[in-house]
């Protein structure tokens, strides 16, 4: 894995903030690293979802670790390559496309033309884009330029987010999106902290400062074994959760998806051998949801 | 749940080796060698009621319905009269041969030698079309940049008037064409109609017969009460109008097998089902009936329509594997006024197919923008089982398509499909639905190898000259269509088929004399996919980069990508270009531009019968044996390598951006003009359309469907053993998308140990 070229507003969620709070012109390009077509599980009907790239977390169990570095990455996929007698080291004259450079960098224009792309499918189903990341408030500014333009023709908007960023810019973004898809992991504020490099205090702040504003916000609870599965943590979830009306929580069971690509960037995968959990203990996880009276949708 | 009796019935269908019956060349060659010096029509009538007289007859365990073509379950029947050479030839390799095998005792094959190829040898429709054929015909057909079909077999590709044999019965009918037939004496039209109506009339009291003789043996007093119920519903329907669903299915069975043997064709389809039955099924619930018997009686003619199987040729199974009868029915839709046409029986008709599960018959859904959501539903559930059952057309296309082909309104709204996927107004129409296939990419390889040497030549030469290329094949090939025409219109008419077509009997003309009301030709042109793909790759390659002159890359193709270089080469050329299947416009206007240029081509052609060429674009199987001829492409393509499938699908395993973007692709090319019906066959994993959700997303898929003007869509819910095909060979699957809970990943770059789990889910999912 090498890097190349550091990206150009790379920053900080604070930086970031400065940059607005200063009138500085929201940045030309955002930097995605996949945009993916016919998506049926990140909100309503049929989506296209937009992963930026760079997150502040360290979540071991991520299945996106490509997601993580704001840079551009040039990988190599070892089932595509066919060993050249002699490697071309170069992105664009690799025949078999298993160099491939991670992290493009798009304008507005670009990125709406990819979106408009399946509007058919948006219309028919009350589907629409979902901008997810990485962190999405890694790169709030370029987001917010495109859910107002999104906004603006209609399209039916949602977010997901850890919610660990700068509150205005969150709130900015939330007051143009249908639906935040929002993550809770750990409640131990020490615990989550070291593990994952949150700020559960600010996460937890900004969500009460979202739903206060009246952004329809859908928190989400990816089950992860040893760390957000077990009930002290659901319930101290559920107990934050109770000073909100709200009627849905989404549950996204840990997988191994994600595990191939820890070898291809060359990354050290905790999680390799970790179990994915049973039907019978997401039933149990269901169960308690449910009993405070959400409707759940498992896998969202 | 189906009945014990439809599980027993569909178990026997299965019991027996299939076998090559020769009773109906036997009989049909017996009549003809005493019928010489009369019109065709009525040679071919009076061999054909020869048939019917002394065929032997059967009813088999278990049957509510009688009417067997074959006194053993899915037997193959022969018409030596149309083509006497391919069945000699292949008499020892039926049985061995890879696909559609069937049996044939030697004693039999001694019979065919010794009585039935003396007699037709030089007698044959095909010894007619082989002497018309002129050298460049055969020239083109040997290379195979197009086939002509149907010279050794029945045309078939035909829906009758079913309301017009329900709606009169065979009594009104005969008593109708008697008086025609006495006011036209000299018409042979009309008196081969009557010489066969008569001979229906005659079979179908044999049916009666037999029934009363049966039972009157059966010890079963329940068996014996319905077999006096078969013979009592037969005695009343052979000449009167039926009355209630039971008579009606009846006496459409009878029609159905009847009319096999006068044409041995494929695809006789059954049109509109949901429709034309409407008005019996309700007498009956009006009656009293118990739905549940009606039910019944719908799945044992549903297990009927297996029953008939077609003895194709070697290389006919190939393009149509699997022996495909063409038991073709389409579902809800329009009324003649433009309403939806939705109703209770096209419901039960997609419920009797979820418990029987056969491929016949081939039931397809129209959907409009009326599509009542409760029969969505059901039809997507129906896709759910996976097993590509219904197919999907939509109405917003075809109907304007057929006004464009001079279709009045109210016929278009009233269009089925015949075969797989062609298009045809019921009752109205003789189409030929079949009669040529074009190989699009062949003809590119020929320009290609043809310029080799031309060291000055230019992208849009090559371009040019395909185009130049079509035109002078298209020629060709209906010419080709045209000879064949009339060779089924000297050798083969079928003047009972014809008496339910509007409107021969007022012209009182047989269809292949031109009787009917709508005569097409219609003609596929294949490998779109492939064409776009190898053209996108070329222009950049070799005209653009300049990587390898043209002679060079040329050599490279010859080759077959032979060695280091050629390896390295065809991997730029798989992976490095643009493809079709991925809503990127560049190349995707190469396959429409082409596409269209076929299509405005063919529909400058007319036939003999005053009808005019209309396109289409579907393969069925034949994306392998038109694949065999053409050697590698600039797609990467191997020699010999077959071609996409479908008709529009993208290339295997090149659709890398998912079905939203294999749609959008398709929605560029000018779906309107295909006429004749074209074919798109989309993957899904089954976890995808996983519970209510997913029965919601796919119907919204089919809605965007309709939305984007494309014709027709299957769906292929992989299995397990799909699955493991990709695990096998990656590169054929780059681009299946897998998603299990929340989250979607390419099949082929999960580790083995998580497909292996995708693998086992996934079989335990169907
Ligand atoms: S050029 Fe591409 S395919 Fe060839 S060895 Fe390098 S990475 Fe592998």
């Amino acid at each position: 894995m090498t890097s190349s070229e550091e990206r150009p507003m790379s920053c900080n969620p604070n930086r970031c903030h400065d940059a607005a709070v200063e009138g500085t012109p929201p940045p030309s390009t955002g930097r995605v690293f996949n945009i993916q077509r016919y998506s049926l599980n990140d909100g309503e009907g049929i989506r296209t979802v937009v992963f930026f790239k760079g997150c502040p977390l360290r979540c071991p169990w991520c299945s996106n670790p490509e997601s993580r570095s704001s840079k551009q990455q040039i990988i190599r996929r070892e089932a595509k390559c066919r060993h050249c007698a002699v490697c071309s080291n170069d992105v664009n004259e690799c025949p078999t496309g298993a160099l491939e450079l991670v992290g493009t960098d798009m304008t507005l224009d670009e990125l709406m033309a990819e979106i408009e792309r399946d509007e058919v499918f948006y219309r028919s189903s009350g589907g629409g884009v979902t901008l997810s990341g990485g962190e999405v408030l890694t790169q709030a500014p370029f987001a917010l330029e495109l859910l107002k333009r999104l906004k603006r023709l209609g399209y039916n908007t949602a977010i997901e987010t850890t919610g660990h960023g700068n509150t205005t810019l969150l709130l900015e973004l939330g007051q143009f999106c249908d639906e935040v898809l929002y993550d809770f992991k750990i409640m131990d504020s020490k615990v989550a902290k070291d593990v994952v490099g949150i700020n559960l205090q600010r996460c937890l702040d900004n969500f009460r400062q979202l739903v206060d504003q009246g952004t329809h916000v859908v928190p989400r609870i990816p089950l992860i074994p040893g760390y957000t599965m077990s009930f002290e943590n659901i319930d101290a979830i559920l107990d934050f959760l109770s000073a909100f009306d709200l009627q849905e929580v989404h549950l996204l069971p840990f997988h191994q998806f994600g595990a191939n690509k820890y070898e291809i960037f060359g990354m050290d995968y905790e999680f390799k051998d970790v179990p994915v959990p049973t039907d019978t203990e997401i039933e149990a996880i269901r169960r308690r949801v449910e009993a405070r009276g959400y409707t759940v949708n498992i896998g969202g | 749940m189906s009945t014990p009796r439809i599980e027993r019935l569909k178990a026997a269908l299965f019991e027996a080796k299939r076998e090559i019956s020769l009773e109906r060349a036997l009989l049909y060659t017996e009549s003809h060698k005493q019928t010489e010096g009369e019109h065709t029509l009525v040679r071919r009538a009076l061999a054909t009621a020869h048939i019917l007289d002394n065929v032997e007859i059967s009813i088999r365990p278990d049957e509510l319905i009688a009417g067997n073509r074959t006194v053993k379950p899915r037997a193959g029947i022969m018409s030596p009269e149309m083509d006497p050479y391919w069945l000699d030839k292949e008499l020892d390799t039926f049985e061995t041969r890879p696909q559609d095998k069937f049996f044939i005792s030697e004693d039999d094959k001694k019979i065919y030698r010794e009585q039935l190829l003396p007699y037709w040898s030089k007698r044959s429709m095909k010894d007619f079309i082989n002497a018309q054929f002129p050298e460049e015909i055969k020239e083109a057909t040997r290379h195979k940049i197009f086939s002509v079909n149907q010279t050794d077999k029945g045309q078939g590709h035909i829906i009758i008037d079913f309301d017009r044999l329900l709606g009169n019965g065979l009594g009104t009918l005969l008593d109708e064409l008697k008086v025609l037939s006495a006011k036209n004496s000299e018409n042979d039209f009309y008196k081969a109609v009557v010489i066969l109506l008569e001979a229906s009339i005659r079979h179908i009291r044999r049916y009666e017969a037999l029934a009363r003789k049966m039972a009157d043996d059966c010890d079963d007093k329940a068996r014996a009460e319905e077999l006096l119920k078969i013979a009592s519903i037969s005695a009343k329907i052979v000449t009167e109008k039926p009355e209630d669903f039971y008579e009606a299915v009846q006496l459409f069975w009878f029609m159905n097998v009847i009319l096999q043997y006068e044409s041995n064709a494929s695809s006789l389809s059954l049109g509109r089902f949901d429709q034309y039955m409407l008005p019996f099924y309700r007498a009956s619930l009006a009656n009293g009936e118990d739905p549940a018997l009606l039910k019944e009686y719908l799945e044992s003619l549903w297990i009927k329509t297996n029953d008939v199987v077609l003895l194709r040729s070697t290389g006919s199974a190939k393009f149509f594997a699997g022996f495909p009868t063409g038991y073709t029915i389409l579902l809800g839709g329009l009324t003649e006024t433009g309403r939806s046409a939705v109703n209770e029986l096209s419901l039960l008709c997609l419920d009797a197919y979820q418990s029987i599960r056969l491929p016949q018959p081939n039931l397809g859904v129209r959907v409009n923008e009326l599509i009542d959501r409760e029969f969505l539903r059901k039809t997507t559930e129906t896709i759910r089982m996976g097993t590509g059952i219904p197919q999907i057309f939509n109405d917003e296309v075809v109907v304007p398509a057929f006004l464009n082909r001079g279709v009045s309104l109210e016929d278009a709204r009233d269009y089925s499909v015949v075969g797989c996927v062609e298009l045809s107004i019921p009752g109205k129409t003789y189409g030929l639905h079949d009669i040529a296939m074009f190989n699009l990419l062949k003809v590119m390889e020929l320009v290609l190898d043809r310029n080799k040497d031309n060291a000055e030549i230019t992208f849009e030469q090559l371009l040019e000259e395909i185009r130049q290329d079509i035109r002078h094949y298209v020629k060709l090939m209906a010419e080709g269509s045209n000879i064949c025409d009339i060779g089924h219109r000297d050798w083969a008419p079928v003047p009972l088929l014809s008496s339910f077509i509007s409107d021969c009997i007022e012209n009182g003309k047989d269809i292949t004399y031109g009787g009917a009301r709508y005569n097409f030709s219609g003609v596929q042109g294949i490998g779109i996919a492939n064409l776009s793909d190898s053209l996108a790759a070329l222009k950049q390659f070799v005209f653009e980069e300049k990587r390898a002159t043209f002679k060079e890359f040329i050599d490279v193709l010859e080759s077959n990508f032979d060695g280091e270089r050629g390896e390295q080469i065809r991997a730029r050329l798989m992976n490095r270009y643009d493809k079709y299947g991925n809503d990127i416009d560049g190349v995707d206007t190469y396959g429409a531009d082409i596409l269209r240029f076929y299509c405005k081509e063919v529909e400058q052609y007319t036939n003999p019968r005053g009808g005019v060429f209309t396109p289409g674009s579907y393969t069925v199987s034949a994306h392998v044996p038109l694949g065999a001829v053409v050697g590698a492409t600039p797609d990467g393509r191997l020699k010999g390598e077959q071609l996409a499938d479908g008709g529009l699908s993208p290339m295997l395993g090149k659709d890398h951006k998912g079905p939203t973007a294999v749609l959008k692709s398709v929605s560029k090319l000018d779906n309107y003009l295909l006429s004749n019906g074209s074919l798109l066959n989309v993957k899904f994993t089954p976890s995808t359309l996983e519970g209510e959700q997913g029965l919601t997303k796919l119907g919204d898929f089919l809605r965007a469907f309709m939305k984007l003007k494309l014709q027709h869509i299957q769906f292929n819910v992989l299995n397990a053993e799909t699955l493991r095909d990709a695990q096998k060979r990656p590169e054929d699957f780059a681009g299946l998308v897998v998603r299990v809970a929340g989250y979607s990943a390419f099949f082929v770059e999960l580790s083995k140990e998580i497909q292996d789990d995708i693998i086992r889910r996934t079989a335990h999912e169907l």
